[in-house]
C-alpha cells in the first residue's frame, strides 16, 4: 500500500535515522507520510511508536490508517501512544495547559516535557522507538517563537543520540514561509523530505514532488549528500510513486 | 455459542448521509453546486472558508445557503459576525423550494436553453442530434434542498430554528432594554439578545437601536454597569432553542453586569396563543466565572468571547460524537467577515491563527461543520503570509473572484458569468486521497433565484479579433490548472 514512497524515501527499514525532517510547502498536503511511516513502525513486533498530535486529531490518523491497511487502534496503548494535543484543547478549552502553561513552562517546553515521560515509560520495554510529530507550524500559530521552536527540535534530536534506536520524525507545513526554522530544523538530522507542489499546475495524475535528501557521509570538510527526486499520485487506498519523466499528458 | 451478532445501525444524523466514496459522514453546503465540488457535501468536523469578493455580496449569498440549509434539517446553528447583524442575516435567509418548484423550474430551464437555438435558425447537425445536452452546472444527485434567493424563509421556520447569534454585544455599554411584546410581535429573531429577570419577561436588545425600533415595541434604556475588566464580563447571545428549553427562560445575567430594572415592572403578558408567531423568551446559558472564562490567551479579547460562545456550544451532548441518544445534532458553526478591520488589532495575525487553531480543535472533535468568511484580499494587504497559513489551518478553501467593479464585467468572454471560482485547497480529513472536481476551471453566476456554480466556458467564436486577443491576455494560457497556477512560463514538471 506505501511501500513504494517508503522505499523511495529509504524509510522502510526497521532501523531509521535518528531524525528525519519532513518539510510541506504551502498549498500541498503531505499528511499521508506521517501515516505511511506510522503504519510501517506499526508492523515491526515491539517496536514503540509515540504519536504527537498538533495538525489532526488521532481519529484523522486512524482513519487514514485503515484506508492503508493497518488498525492503529489494535496497538494504541500498547506499542502505540499518542499525546493529542487538539483533542486536549478541544475538551479543555482555552483552560487547556497547552495554552495556559500552568507550571510556568512554555508550550514547547511542555510538550518536550509530555514527551520525556512517555520516552521513560515507554522506551525500556521497545526494540526501538520512533517520535512522530505532526507538525510543528501549529506551535508556531500557538503562540511559539522561532527559538522556542529550534529550541525544541535541538531537544528533540539531543534524544535521538542519547538514546539508542531512537527516531525523531518531524513535519512542518508552510516551510517556504518557515524558511529560517524549516533549514535549521533539518540541519539536526540526515534525512529530509520536501514535498513540493507542481510548479506547472494541477495535473490529475501527479498530486506533487517529493525531494529527499540524504547525507550520506559527514567528513570535516565535505559532506556527501544524494538526493533523489520523485513524483506522488495519493490515492483512496495507496500512495503511488512515479519518476519524473515516466508519465506525461496523454493526447 | 453462535458467531451471530445482532447489527446495530447507527441513526444517521438528520440532514447528513454516508459519501458513498470516501464513507464520511457528510452534509449539505446548502448549495447543490458546491456540494458537488466538494464531493457531495461537507464532511462532519471540517471548516470551510470561503474568501470574499471585493463587495462582500457573493460570500454572503453562500453563508445564507448553509445557514438555510441548518434550518431546513432542523440542525442548531450558531451564527457570529461583527460586520453585519447576524439577527438581520438570519431574518432574510432564502426561501426553500418544494418538489414541484424544483422540478418546474429546471423544465423551464431546459426549455429556455433550447429556446435561442430555435430562434436563430440554427440547427445541430444531425451526428449529433441524439447526444443529450452538455449542462455544465455543477450539479448531482440531489443532497440538501433548493432555494429561492428572491423570497424570505418563512417566520415560522426561523421560529423553531435553533440559532445562536453572537455579534459581540459587550462592544455596546448601553444596553437597551425592550419591553416584548409578544403577542403583537410577528417575528422570532426581532429579539437578538435577551435576558429574563425575576422571571419577567423584560428583554435586553443589543442590537443598534435602529434595528430595534418599531414592531410595537417600547424601548427603556437600562445603564448597564459593566466591570472596567472586559474580558471578564460573558457575551449575551440570544437562542431560540424553544423545542426543548423552555425550562431554560430563567435569569441569567453576566457576573459583571448589574441591570437596574425600573421600579414599575410591567406585568408579564399573557401566554402567546398558539397561532401567534412569537417566540418564548429564550436565554443563552449562563457564562461560566470570569476567572475561569478566559486566561488572557488572546490579546483582542473578542476572540476569547467568541470562542468560549462557540465552545459552550459545541459541549452539549448532542454533538459529542459516538453517543446514540435520541437528540443527536449537528452545529452549523458560521463566521461571516471574520478577519475584516473591525477585527484589527496589534495582534492580529497572531490571534486570528491562534482562534483557528483552537477553533479547528473544537469543531473536529464534534458533530459539527463550521463556515468561515473572510475578506482575504483586505487580509493578504495586511500581512501576505498570513493567506498560506490560514489556509493550513482550514479543510477548504474557496477564492470567490467578482468581475464586479474590473474590466471583465464587460468583457465579452465572461458575459454570463458573475466571476470565477478558485480552489484553494481541499484535504483529505478522515481519508487519504481527496476529492478533486472534474474541473478546477469554476466560474460562478447569481442568477436571480440561484447561486450557480458552472465549468468555466469561453464562447465559441468571439466576434472581432480585437476581443479575441484581448480574451487571451485576460485568459491565464491554457496550461494544465491554469487557474492555480499564475506563473505561466513554467515548464511542466512531469
Amino acid at each position: 500500500m506505501a511501500a513504494s514512497v517508503l522505499i523511495a524515501c529509504g524509510l522502510n527499514e526497521q532501523k531509521l535515522p535518528g531524525f528525519v525532517h519532513i518539510s510541506e510547502e504551502s498549498n500541498v498536503d503531505g499528511s499521508f507520510l506521517i501515516s505511511c511511516i506510522l503504519g510501517q513502525r506499526l508492523r515491526i513486533s515491539n517496536a514503540g511508536t509515540l504519536l504527537v498530535c498538533l495538525q489532526h486529531h488521532y481519529q484523522h490518523y486512524f482513519n487514514a490508517g485503515m484506508r492503508l491497511g493497518y488498525n492503529s487502534n489494535i496497538f494504541l496503548g500498547k506499542t502505540l501512544n499518542v499525546i493529542d494535543v487538539l483533542s486536549d484543547m478541544a475538551r479543555q478549552g482555552l483552560n487547556s495547559k497547552w495554552l495556559r502553561s500552568p507550571n510556568g513552562l512554555t508550550l514547547t517546553e511542555q510538550l518536550a516535557e509530555d514527551i520525556r515521560a512517555q520516552l521513560a515509560n515507554n522506551y525500556a520495554n521497545r526494540s526501538s522507538y520512533t517520535i512522530l510529530i505532526d507538525n510543528l507550524s501549529i506551535l508556531f500559530n500557538l503562540g511559539a517563537s522561532k527559538l522556542q521552536v529550534q529550541q525544541f527540535c535541538q531537544a528533540l534530536a539531543d534524544l535521538a543520540k542519547e538514546h539508542e534506536n531512537l527516531t525523531v520524525i518531524t513535519k512542518l507545513s508552510n516551510s517556504d514561509i518557515h524558511q529560517l526554522t524549516d533549514n535549521n530544523v533539518a540541519k539536526l538530522g540526515h534525512v529530509r523530505i520536501q514535498v513540493l507542489r507542481l510548479k506547472s499546475g494541477v495535473f490529475r495524475e501527479v498530486d506533487g514532488k517529493l525531494l529527499i535528501e540524504r547525507v550520506l557521509d559527514e567528513g570535516r570538510y565535505a559532506c556527501e549528500e544524494s538526493r533523489k527526486e520523485v513524483l506522488y499520485k495519493v490515492n483512496d487506498r495507496n500512495v503511488k510513486i512515479f519518476n519524473p519523466g515516466e508519465i506525461g499528458v496523454k493526447v | 455459542m453462535t458467531s451471530f451478532r445482532k447489527r446495530t445501525v447507527q441513526k444517521p444524523i438528520r440532514g447528513t448521509r454516508t459519501s458513498p466514496h470516501t464513507a464520511q459522514v457528510i452534509t449539505s453546503s446548502g448549495n447543490p453546486s458546491l456540494d458537488v465540488i466538494l464531493g457531495g457535501g461537507l464532511p462532519i468536523g471540517s471548516i470551510c472558508l470561503i474568501e470574499e469578493d471585493r463587495f462582500m455580496t457573493h460570500a454572503k449569498v453562500l453563508a445564507k445557503y448553509f445557514l438555510a440549509e441548518g434550518v431546513l434539517s432542523k440542525q442548531e446553528i450558531f451564527l457570529g459576525s461583527l460586520d453585519d447583524l447576524p439577527a438581520e442575516m438570519l431574518r432574510r435567509l432564502p426561501k426553500p423550494l418544494t418538489d414541484e418548484e424544483v422540478e418546474l423550474e429546471q423544465r423551464q430551464e431546459q426549455l429556455a436553453s433550447e429556446q435561442p437555438a430555435d430562434k436563430n435558425g440554427l440547427r445541430i447537425a444531425f451526428r449529433y442530434g441524439d447526444l443529450p445536452l452538455v449542462n455544465s452546472e455543477q450539479a448531482g444527485h440531489k443532497i440538501g434542498h433548493h432555494f429561492n434567493l428572491m423570497e424570505h424563509m418563512d417566520s415560522m421556520m426561523l421560529y423553531y430554528a435553533q440559532t445562536t447569534v453572537w455579534d459581540d454585544s459587550y462592544k455596546e455599554h448601553d444596553i437597551v432594554v425592550q419591553e416584548d411584546n409578544i403577542s403583537n410581535s410577528s417575528n422570532s429573531l426581532d429579539q437578538t439578545a435577551t435576558i429574563v429577570a425575576d422571571a419577567s419577561p423584560a428583554a435586553v436588545d443589543a442590537t443598534p437601536p435602529p434595528a430595534a425600533a418599531g414592531e410595537n415595541a417600547s424601548t427603556v434604556a437600562v445603564d448597564v454597569e459593566i466591570e472596567a475588566d472586559a474580558e471578564s464580563t460573558a457575551v449575551i447571545s440570544s437562542s431560540n432553542n424553544n423545542n426543548n428549553n423552555n425550562d431554560n427562560n430563567t435569569a441569567s445575567t453576566t457576573p459583571g453586569t448589574t441591570i437596574a430594572m425600573p421600579a414599575t415592572q410591567p406585568p408579564p403578558p399573557p401566554p402567546p396563543p398558539a397561532a401567534a408567531v412569537a417566540p418564548p423568551t429564550a436565554v443563552a446559558p449562563p457564562p461560566p466565572a470570569p476567572s475561569a472564562m478566559e486566561p488572557h490567551f488572546f490579546y483582542n479579547p473578542r476572540y476569547g468571547r467568541l470562542l468560549n460562545d462557540v465552545q459552550q456550544l459545541l459541549r452539549d451532548e448532542s454533538f459529542v460524537p459516538g453517543t446514540n441518544t435520541q437528540q443527536k445534532n449537528l452545529c452549523r458553526v458560521c463566521l461571516t467577515s471574520l478577519g475584516s478591520p473591525l477585527w484589527y488589532d496589534d495582534h492580529f495575525a497572531g490571534d486570528l491563527l491562534k482562534f483557528l487553531t483552537i477553533l479547528r480543535a473544537s469543531v473536529r472533535s464534534c458533530t459539527a461543520v463550521c463556515f468561515i468568511t473572510m475578506p482575504m484580499h483586505l487580509i493578504a494587504k495586511y500581512d501576505t503570509s498570513l493567506v498560506p497559513k490560514i489556509r493550513q489551518l482550514v479543510d477548504y478553501s474557496i477564492e470567490l473572484e467578482s468581475f464586479a467593479g474590473s474590466e471583465r464585467e464587460t468583457h465579452p468572454a465572461f458575459k454570463e458569468y458573475s466571476g470565477l471560482l478558485h480552489l484553494h485547497k481541499m484535504s483529505a480529513l478522515n481519508t487519504l486521497a481527496v476529492h478533486m472536481p472534474e474541473t478546477t476551471d469554476l466560474a460562478f453566476k447569481l442568477r436571480r433565484k440561484k447561486f450557480v456554480i458552472e465549468k468555466l466556458h469561453l464562447p465559441p467564436e468571439l466576434q472581432e479579433t480585437s476581443e479575441k486577443s484581448a480574451a487571451a491576455d485576460i485568459m491565464a494560457t491554457p496550461n494544465c490548472g491554469s487557474i492555480v497556477s499564475g506563473n505561466s512560463n513554467v515548464s511542466m514538471d512531469f
